[in-house]
């Protein structure tokens, strides 16, 4: 049911803002375009910071600093009782969001989707956003350079998702 | 916060790669310079090609002349011997010099590779450079579409009934928009694409927010507490549908995550927001 919703929604939206706009007697081919014009710019002015934070992340993993974390963390994540390769998850979920793809789609190959492991992860990836990448398009769009405290918040929601997730696949699938 | 962790990841992985570099010199993990000894397995009569046991890995190699020897790699080869061939810019194929030869063993010296690591992270910048741009051209025509139809929502009129519809709940997470501002009418249009799992639809939308929430900015370099909320909204990501890519990934079993991920992302999402109006309020206090 809701699956057919998403399919129809865009279609019937875009059906609707233009028969809209014709009744209201818009010029809804001059006003398309007027609006449409900025999508240019504002793909160009993002570029500077995706390019500041795809690198520095680039940089990270690359180095193999990511890694160690992760395996430092494993003990810690042991005493605890999280599975070591969620934890991976919850770290690279706000970083990068192939790279979350990529942890994902290994953790399937290696448990299969039954595992509580994938679940988990899952629900991680499902349930909280690429912050990094986010704050760089957002922000980037209209030139703030000042994120005051977005970032903060943003990472909190994270923490708060990646523990949620844990928790609730836990008590959900048992 | 966003300068130190941004300086912090570049220090950091440098700086790691660099230690890394030096401790591969120090204890020559690539035995570079060393005369290698492997064994002989099968080699045909004319003895121009061999196959030789490396690591416990069998390798096809031939023999150039009297002095080198082209060692063929495939996918299944050790990682290392990639390594070396990519450092002295070849693929799948690996030139060394023959010291020694005899029956039943050859003695290689392959060739040398140097900071490793370091080249690793070097060519990691440049593809992610050249990576981000591609994202952001790719978004072009999205955006342009989204902001087209928007353009007509906001002549039409439409934008109002979506304002009225939203308004108490937005006024209170968004205290600082006049009553009838469109900021409120692209905010909820991002929420609702969001809600729906519609990403690409959100994008623009939410930019097309952002842009709307700059004009009621009064320092245009510093991210007011709207935008603040609204970012923290976006990233705790607000959805009843699972994302596409999930979906791909997982095919079928998505359906039995589906309430795990609503009770998971709320969670995430009522953070964000207390998470934000603290900070808010603090703001506040200090002016």
């Amino acid at each position: 049911m809701m699956q057919q919703l998403t399919t129809l929604i865009i279609p019937l939206l875009i059906l609707l803002i233009i028969s809209h706009g014709l009744i209201k007697r818009v010029a809804v081919y001059e006003e398309f375009i007027e609006g449409a014009k900025e999508g240019f710019n504002i793909a160009v002015n993002i570029i500077p910071y995706l390019v500041a934070m795809l690198f520095a992340i680039a940089i990270f993993r690359a180095s193999g600093a990511l890694d160690l974390i992760l395996n430092a963390l494993s003990p810690l994540a042991n005493i605890i009782g999280f599975p070591v390769e969620v934890v991976s998850m919850g770290v690279i979920r706000p970083l990068t969001g192939s790279g979350s793809v990529g942890v994902l789609a290994d953790l399937i190959a290696n448990y299969g989707e039954d595992s509580i492991i994938v679940k988990m992860a899952a629900v991680m990836f499902g349930s909280t956003e690429t912050t990094l990448y986010v704050l760089a398009v957002y922000f980037g769009a209209i030139k703030i350079k000042r994120t005051e405290y977005a970032l903060q918040a943003g990472l909190a929601a994270d923490l708060a998702g990646f523990i949620a997730a844990i928790s609730i696949t836990y008590w959900y699938f048992s | 916060m966003l300068n130190k962790i941004w300086a912090s990841l570049i220090i950091l992985g440098i700086s790691f790669a660099f230690a890394q570099d030096v401790h591969d010199e120090v204890y020559n993990t690539y035995n570079n310079g060393v005369h290698q000894q492997f064994n002989l397995i099968a080699s045909d009569s004319s003895l121009q090609e061999l196959t030789l046991l490396i690591d416990g890995y069998q390798l096809n190699a031939t023999l150039l002349n009297k002095q080198k020897i082209h060692i063929h790699l495939d996918k299944h080869s050790p990682k290392y011997l990639h390594k070396i061939a990519s450092a002295n810019s070849q693929k799948n194929k690996l030139i060394a010099k023959i010291i020694s030869k005899n029956n039943t063993s050859i003695t290689l010296l392959l060739p040398e590779i140097h900071w490793q690591k370091i080249r690793e992270v070097t060519q990691a910048t440049f593809d992610t450079a050249e990576f981000a741009v591609k994202l952001a051209l790719g978004l072009i025509g999205i955006m342009a579409l989204w902001l087209g139809l928007m353009q007509i929502i906001e002549k039409s009129g439409l934008i109002n009934y979506l304002v009225k519809f939203v308004r108490p709940l937005l006024s209170w997470l968004f205290p600082n928009i006049p009553k009838d501002h469109p900021a409120l009418a692209s905010i909820s249009m991002n929420m609702t694409a969001n809600i729906l799992g519609l990403g690409n639809a959100a994008t623009p939308l939410g930019i097309k927010a952002m842009q709307q929430l700059q004009t009621l900015n009064h320092n245009k370099d510093n991210a007011s507490d709207e935008m603040c909320m609204f970012l923290a909204l976006n990233t705790s990501s607000v959805q009843l549908l699972p994302p596409v890519t999930l979906i791909a990934l997982m095919g079928t079993q998505v359906s039995e995550l589906i309430v795990p991920i609503i009770l998971a992302t709320s969670c995430s999402t009522v953070t964000a927001i207390v998470v934000a109006k603290t900070f808010a309020a603090q703001r506040r206090k200090k002016i």
